[in-house]
């Protein structure tokens, strides 16, 4: 398909950049948030979200938490 | 031995826990650590032992400025909620619910159960997909032109009018360009919106954080649907048929999924 992009999460992770930062976006902004007895302040997310874009963006580095990320699995 | 504290990535009913032994789930966000599920009545949370010190208030936020860090924990978070999410219907929570004792995590199950439940009973049987919409700057402005008949008629009566006045009226069709291009995108964006939306159980639009210039073109929306697993193919069908319908506009769509529902479990 040429005009189309399916990207299954979990599967098809060569597409570093996008998918490694989608999935960031989902963990550390959204979910349930449940106080827990120790709590991030959620201000700070917006923040640490800025770091990871700017590490996103070197791909060398996603690369290396995708392959720690395989190794987990 | 370091002093520890208990991290919970989700949520599930105790019967479906009950068919994940531990043994099967992947790896913990730490590596000396396996996952465990606590559960109370008819709930169990998926939690792991981190060191209390990491993991503190103070020391947390300091960690978390270490990207690569924070990363790894992250994904590590997600591979755990994802394996869960695509065997039982899970209840995703945000990085960095973390509870001192696990008595802790214990009360916060019964004392949240009746929510907890009732959010369990909306997602069951279902999956959150994401819709990226990019569009090309170049080849909507360049097709703008022809479906636009007021700009079509302006570029004819430029060519054709003295030089001064030809000038002008470049100008004005540049401005014009631009305007019905954003307007056109509006119009794409919202229309893939309300024919998604129709299909599907629920819908967000998400913010972007940052414009993303892709080999796709520009993020231009994010859209989080909740989606019945029956359903999924007509979705996906429509979805496609979006695409095609749009893509001389240079608006490309992108399908991300299936997630673990973190958009829909607000309650």
């Amino acid at each position: 398909m040429s005009d189309f992009d399916q990207i299954i999460v979990g599967e098809e992770w060569e597409n570093t950049d996008l998918s490694l930062l989608e999935t960031l976006d989902h963990v550390l902004n959204r979910g349930l948030v449940i106080a827990g007895e120790i709590t991030i302040a959620v201000a700070d997310i917006d923040l640490i979200f800025v770091g990871l874009n700017v590490m996103v963006s070197s791909v060398e580095t996603a690369n290396e938490v995708l392959r720690r990320r395989q190794a987990t699995e | 031995m370091a002093e520890l504290a208990y991290y919970v990535y989700c949520i599930a009913e105790s019967a479906a826990a009950a068919q994940l032994p531990v043994e099967s789930l992947p790896a913990a966000i730490e590596d000396d650590s396996k996952l465990e599920w606590i559960s109370v009545n008819t709930l169990a949370a998926l939690a792991s032992k981190v060191p209390r010190a990491t993991y503190s208030e103070e020391n947390l936020a300091e960690q978390l400025t270490d990207a690569t860090w924070t990363a790894i924990r992250a994904m590590r978070h997600e591979t755990v909620v994802e394996f869960v999410a695509k065997r039982v219907t899970v209840v995703p929570l945000r990085f960095g619910t973390i509870y001192l004792e696990r008595g802790g995590v214990e009360q916060m199950l019964a004392y949240k159960g009746r929510e907890l439940e009732s959010i369990i009973e909306q997602l069951r049987g279902r999956e959150e997909w994401g819709v990226n919409v990019y569009y090309d700057r170049a080849v909507l402005l360049s097709s703008i032109t022809s479906v636009s008949p007021v700009l079509r008629d302006l570029v004819q009566r430029a060519e054709q009018a003295p030089p001064g006045q030809s000038y002008l009226m470049q100008k004005k069709i540049e401005t014009l360009k631009v305007d019905e291009a954003r307007a056109a995108v509006t119009r794409i964006v919202d229309q893939i919106e309300q024919t998604l939306k129709s299909q599907t159980d629920d819908a967000r639009r998400l913010r972007i954080l940052k414009v993303e210039t892709t080999e796709h073109g520009e993020l231009k929306a994010k859209f989080a649907f909740l989606v019945k697993r029956a359903a999924f193919e007509e979705f996906r069908d429509a979805a496609e048929r979006l695409a095609q319908e749009h893509q001389s506009a240079g608006v490309r769509l992108e399908l991300t999924g299936p997630w673990p529902v973190y958009n829909f479990c607000a309650g």
